[in-house]
């Protein structure tokens, strides 16, 4: 009970203070950038990993008509090189031609999410540019598919994930922190400590309205950005352990200090650090353990599997389940913390 | 009702102690009051026996409760308030005390009722952030009662007043006192602490110099003074004489003999005159 007043009059507090209209605010910012100022998908060119093995004369034109189609060409020395590339650039396609027996053999490696028209373009495309030059072949053609999600995001939903983990997560980081240290200096930390109320109470009521704002800008970011295409159960589900995770390493934080121009300096690094996923999270070839290791890393990818037409449920609930109990430790610790320093 | 033994405390966890084997009983039903200059340590010891601060050394013991492991149950039969006024600014002085009141599991007095008593019904509904210095002072102050306290902390609850304002809580306490309420009353205001305690502790530099009561302080100490106007060659005089030293006595003598005294008046030392002579300090 006291838990709920203790809640219901921070939400009171926090709906006349201006943190939680940033942060609905910057959420509808997001949206509006996103819908009329970002471009569904950003490179409407197609890369094509090429690896042709021809043989003098042919090997030059080859090359020649194929720049001349208009795609950006990168020449490889082997099909693996191909695949490797093709698994690291997402929006990609690639090519192996070989000349056997005077038949020219098309190998298309494409990555599995292209729809039939898409594959017929490129196809007739670049046959057409070598039939002009190569007059008298014959042809034979083969699609190969790579193994893996046979789904692409669009490059808009795909910055959702991003979205998402920093506003609905880690941005209650660092309001929760600045809510504590208002009641620090308002002082009215010490009125709560001389009441039966516990600190557990007056802790868990603020986490209570950071998943209060954390869940609706989550929510409204989604339903604009990706409309019907999310699972909004998972991500219900995912934004709460998120947001309790991030709220709770707030508080855990700010336990260790008494003014919040003394904690700023970690809570603004806490989140720079956090915030080093997304580069992984756009560059996979870019993946280095130190970053593999950071909570958002799984974070991301997690709120990604949500808007796949096929999630990765497993992935999503190991997410859930994982970031609860950091939460739900981050808490304890900041409880048994703040026991002792919420009035010093 | 409270038992302080030893207690130390020392914000920087050294040497340095804001207090210094402090050492009081209060029993059921007294007024007690703290009394030293600013920096003596007094919001220091009752932040110790309030819970506030962390217990260091020593024993406390209030309402029952041991407070090195109490129950916050104990927040039950205590109200505390403070020197500074820390009520939510944005939430008006109902919703401050409706909530505050939520919070006790015991029956909780009518907030409109002790907005009234301290002049605040007028303004129950605005924002506390709108309030004067005063004000805000004020709800703090009825906050702290709303629980029907056994125990009630007041940290100076008079500074900052407007007499009028001041006398209505020293009315307030005296009622409280009359139910059986046990105060410990910290403040560095004399007259205050002469009115309302049964008992006075001076405290100075973080110890306690000398625990009594008002009147046998003036008893014990108290020399019994007198205040003469008189006309020395047509100009008006003023002195305040000793009626024990035996050079102010002959003196006064004189005075009166040569008939010119205009005004003549006995004199109670006062309870700062008695704190400035134990002490050898002032208050302010
Ligand atoms: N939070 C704190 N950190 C460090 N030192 C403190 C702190 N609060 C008080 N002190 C020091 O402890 C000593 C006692 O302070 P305290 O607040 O108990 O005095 P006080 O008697 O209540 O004074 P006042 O009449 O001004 O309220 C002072 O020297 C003060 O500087
Ligand atoms: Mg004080």
């Amino acid at each position: 009970m006291k838990l709920l007043y203790s809640f219901l009059k921070d939400m009171q507090l926090s709906l006349k203070s201006f943190y939680i209209y940033i942060e609905l605010g910057f959420a509808l910012v997001f949206v509006a950038v996103m819908l009329f100022a970002v471009p569904e998908n950003f490179e409407p060119r197609v890369t094509v990993y090429a690896y042709l093995d021809l043989e003098g004369p042919n090997q030059v034109m080859a090359e020649e008509s194929l720049t001349q189609e208009g795609y950006e060409v990168i020449l490889l020395l082997s099909r693996e090189e191909v695949e490797a590339e093709l698994a690291d650039n997402r929006s990609s396609v690639g090519l192996a031609v070989a000349l056997e027996d005077g038949t020219i053999v098309y190998d298309y490696i494409l990555q599995g999410y292209e729809d039939e028209k898409f594959k017929n373009i490129i196809k007739t495309s670049i046959e057409s540019g070598f039939a002009k030059e190569m007059p008298g072949y014959e042809n034979v053609t083969t699609v190969t598919t790579l193994e893996g999600k046979g789904e692409k995001l669009s490059d808009r939903l795909n910055i959702l994930p991003v979205f998402l983990a920093l506003n609905a997560a880690f941005m209650g980081l660092f309001i929760i922190a600045s809510y504590i240290f208002l009641d620090k200096d308002e002082g009215t930390i010490k009125a709560f400590a001389v009441t039966p109320a516990k600190v557990w109470q007056y802790l868990l009521g603020k986490m209570g309205v950071m998943l209060v704002s954390g869940l609706m800008s989550g929510l409204v970011a989604t339903a604009f950005i990706a409309g019907l295409k999310a699972h909004y159960l998972h991500l219900i589900l995912l934004l709460i352990a998120c947001n309790a995770f991030g709220s709770a390493l707030g508080l855990f934080i700010a336990s260790f200090f008494d003014t919040m121009t003394k904690a700023m300096g970690w809570l603004y690094m806490s989140i720079i650090i956090l915030a080093f996923a997304a580069v992984s999270y756009y560059m996979p070839a870019f993946s280095p353990l130190v970053i593999r290791m950071l909570p958002s890393y799984p974070m991301l990818f997690a709120f990604r599997e949500t808007l796949y037409e096929v999630s990765d449920l497993r992935y999503i609930y190991a997410n859930v389940l994982g970031f609860s109990l950091a939460g739900v430790v981050l808490f304890l610790l900041s409880n048994w913390r703040f026991k002792k320093t919420l009035t010093v | 009702m409270i038992s302080v033994k030893g207690l130390y405390h020392s914000y920087s966890h050294d040497e340095k102690y804001a207090v210094k084997d402090a050492n009081f009983e209060i029993s059921k039903g007294e007024v007690f009051g703290f009394l030293g200059p600013s920096g003596a340590g007094k919001s220091t010891t009752q932040g110790v026996m309030t819970g506030l601060l962390q217990l260091q050394k020593g024993n406390v013991t209030v309402a029952g409760y041991d407070v090195k492991r109490a129950s916050r149950t104990m927040f039950n039969k205590i109200g505390v308030s403070f020197e500074q006024s820390n009520v939510y600014g944005k939430l008006t002085a109902l919703e401050n005390l409706e909530f505050y009141r939520k919070l006790f599991d015991v029956s909780t007095r009518d907030p409109k009722e002790l907005l009234e008593i301290v002049g605040l019904d007028h303004v129950a509904t605005q924002r506390v952030s709108e309030f004067s210095k005063g004000m805000k002072h004020r709800l703090t102050f009825i906050r702290s009662m709303l629980n029907n306290p056994e125990m009630w902390f007041l940290d100076e609850p008079t500074t900052g007043l407007d007499p009028a304002i001041a006398s209505v809580i020293k009315e307030i306490v005296k009622g409280e006192k009359k139910r059986g309420t046990t105060v410990f009353l910290t403040t560095h205001n004399m007259f205050v602490a002469d009115e309302l305690c049964d008992r006075v502790a001076f405290i100075i530099d973080g110890e306690i110099k000398l625990i009594d009561s008002p009147r046998n302080l003036k008893l014990q100490y108290g020399e019994r003074l007198v205040e003469v106007e008189y006309r020395d060659n047509g100009d008006l005089k003023k002195e305040t004489l000793s009626f024990i030293d035996e050079k102010d006595k002959h003196h006064l003598n004189d005075i009166v003999n040569t008939g010119k005294v205009e005004m003549m008046h006995t004199k109670e030392a006062t309870l700062e005159e008695i704190f400035i002579k134990v002490t050898g300090k002032g208050l302010q």
